[in-house]
């Protein structure tokens, strides 16, 4: 199995606590692999520690082949590494437009991608003027993707896409994200089991900053005492 | 294409023309000819000259500041310590080493850079209040040492530098005209610096740090480089407008590197609006008229009554003058268009 990214025992500290007490992910190269378990799990530190905005104090993490831990995270981004975060994190005082150009890598990456993303997300081409601030909550976390998707991202990292979202348009984010797998790896942190399910094709549970499970999500959909123990989910 | 340029930017235009115009206004209301005001003939447009070239110098300053705190979002304590350097090196390169102008402004511009590069080397380690506090400390040995007894056939030390002798082409007590206009030319030349910079996609990313930089590294901006260009920049104009500033005062005090100076440059920056960039200019006019009205017809209590005004400023137009107006027009704009709308949807 070909995989993109590689996390080894990796150990994280906020401040004092002891975070990530050892977590190991293995993706595989155009998967989308769910990232699973309950509220204060380490499930979004895991990807920040992935990025480098929280540096692993021991483990080891390899990306496209290459170590990355120790990296500054702009350096880790520019290697090919996107990340959409939580709470639609767009840039509030810039508008729909300047938030999609402010993503390029290289000269002339929104303007090859624009019919891409405005395909994708048809709502921002109207939008394109306004500032972030006045977008409603399903349009910010459109732009949050879609910025996401204005450089070359060979692996894209997505916290929450569905949180506090309408049922109608978590419709659209989960369309969007399908649409993105065909030319990105996909790691989904994601509190909506039924959305997880139904986009990943692999999961690993993290519970108290330990992976504790790993296999491919159409198993765990079967296996209810698992659901049950690590997600409280049935 | 033409007619839409000037319909764009008809305020700018119009104050272009209002400040060309203004010492020569002035000077009809005291009866005095374009001519007399030309030949620095006027009493009356002379001394309004002097309070606009101020007003200018701390527009400079205030500009600075904003593009510092405004658009990038670092809290500085310490801005003062630009100004002031800019301001010494000038006083001392003319007086103490006899530079020319010209050598005298390209040392500023050196100095300017230094020191900007000593702020950076602390910049990738601090942030939020710890950088205010780190440069509050840079500016209060700056002005320890400014104040210091050793450096005082420089300095002047607490009484300040004086004595500086300006070359007639541009002295304010012969050309003050001139000297407008200079003032004005180069405030207006920063400004439009200034808009460039910041509509640019450098401007946007400092804009995006101050929002959240976390969120600009995820994106790999290496949020230092844009850190310190914005820094760079406005330690060059605050330098500048300290520049100007031993060219117009007699005396160089040692406040303009006290804390005192640095709080003048956020009351200005606060009175125009926050991360405006024009709100610098209107705020130094209010400051400036406040200041000198208030201490012209109250005397000594001014002060007191300034920092009520003040007070109330931040406490009823918390975005300043240009951002609420900016903020009234958004919503006025669109109650027209809701009304429009609601017009509209009656007439089927």
């Amino acid at each position: 199995m070909d995989t993109i990214l590689d996390v080894q025992s990796v150990h994280t500290f906020i401040g004092q606590y002891h975070i990530l007490q050892g977590v190991s992910l293995s993706i595989p190269r155009g998967s989308i692999t769910a990232l699973l378990g309950r509220n204060g799990a380490g499930k979004t530190t895991t990807l920040k520690t992935i990025l480098g905005l929280l540096p692993p104090r021991q483990g080891k993490i390899v990306f496209e082949g290459r170590e990355i831990n120790g990296m500054r995270s702009f350096d880790i981004a520019a290697r090919g590494i996107g990340f959409v975060p939580e709470h639609r994190a767009i840039f509030r005082d810039l508008s729909v437009e300047e938030n999609l150009k402010i993503a390029e890598r290289k000269k002339g990456d929104y303007a090859r991608k624009q019919d891409f993303i405005f395909g994708l997300f048809p709502d921002l081409k109207r939008l394109i003027a306004l500032p972030g601030a006045n977008l409603s909550g399903g349009q910010q976390q459109m732009l949050a993707i879609a910025r996401a998707l204005v450089a070359d991202n060979s692996l894209l990292l997505i916290d929450e896409p569905s949180e506090g979202l309408a049922p109608v348009i978590i419709e659209n984010v989960m369309a969007a994200i399908r649409e993105l797998s065909k030319n990105a790896t996909i790691v989904l942190v994601e509190q909506n089991f039924l959305v997880a399910s139904q986009l990943a094709e692999y999961y690993v549970i993290i519970e108290e900053g330990r992976s504790v499970r790993h296999g491919l999500m159409a198993e765990l959909v079967q296996d209810q005492a698992t659901i049950h123990r690590y997600l409280g989910a049935a | 294409m033409t007619k839409s340029f000037f319909r764009q930017h008809q305020a700018s235009l119009l104050t272009l023309l209002a400040l060309v115009l203004f010492p020569f206004l002035v000077g009809l209301f005291e009866g005095a000819s374009p001519a007399v005001v030309w030949a620095n003939g006027s009493g009356t447009s002379k001394f309004m000259q002097g309070l606009a070239i101020e007003v200018f110098i701390l527009a400079m300053f205030a500009l600075s500041y904003d593009l510092i705190f405004g658009i990038t979002g670092l809290l500085s304590f310490g801005h003062s310590m630009f100004f002031a350097v800019g301001a010494y090196a000038s006083g001392i390169a003319i007086k103490s080493f006899g530079l020319n102008l010209g050598q005298t402004f390209l040392l500023v511009l050196a100095a300017a850079f230094i020191q900007a590069v000593l702020v950076g080397i602390v910049l990738p380690r601090v942030k939020g209040i710890t950088f205010a506090l780190v440069t509050l400390g840079m500016a209060s040995v700056l002005h320890l040492i400014v104040m210091s007894t050793e450096l005082g056939p420089y300095t002047g030390a607490d009484v300040g530098l004086q004595g500086v002798i300006i070359p007639d082409f541009i002295n304010p007590a012969v050309e003050r005209l001139r000297l407008y206009f200079v003032a004005m030319t180069v405030f207006i030349l920063f400004y439009l610096l200034y808009k460039r910079f910041v509509d640019s996609p450098t401007g946007r990313v400092c804009v995006a740090i101050r929002e959240n930089e976390d969120r600009a590294k995820m994106l790999g901006y290496n949020v230092f480089t844009f850190k310190f260009a914005a820094l760079l920049l406005s330690s060059i104009t605050a330098a500048l407008a300290g520049f100007l500033h031993t060219i117009y005062q007699p005396i160089v005090s040692p406040n303009t590197a006290s804390l005192a100076f640095t709080v003048t440059a956020l009351l200005i920056v606060l009175i125009g609006g926050v991360g405006t960039l024009s709100g610098a200019f209107l705020g130094a006019i209010v400051f400036r008229a406040l200041d000198f009205g208030l201490r012209r017809y109250i005397g000594e209590s001014a002060s007191f009554i300034n920092g009520a005004v003040y007070v109330l400023f931040v406490l009823f137009i918390p975005y300043g003058i240009i951002g609420t107006w900016r903020l009234k027009s958004l919503e006025l704009k669109k109650g027209w268009e809701d009304l429009l709308k609601r017009f509209q949807r009656s007439m089927g």
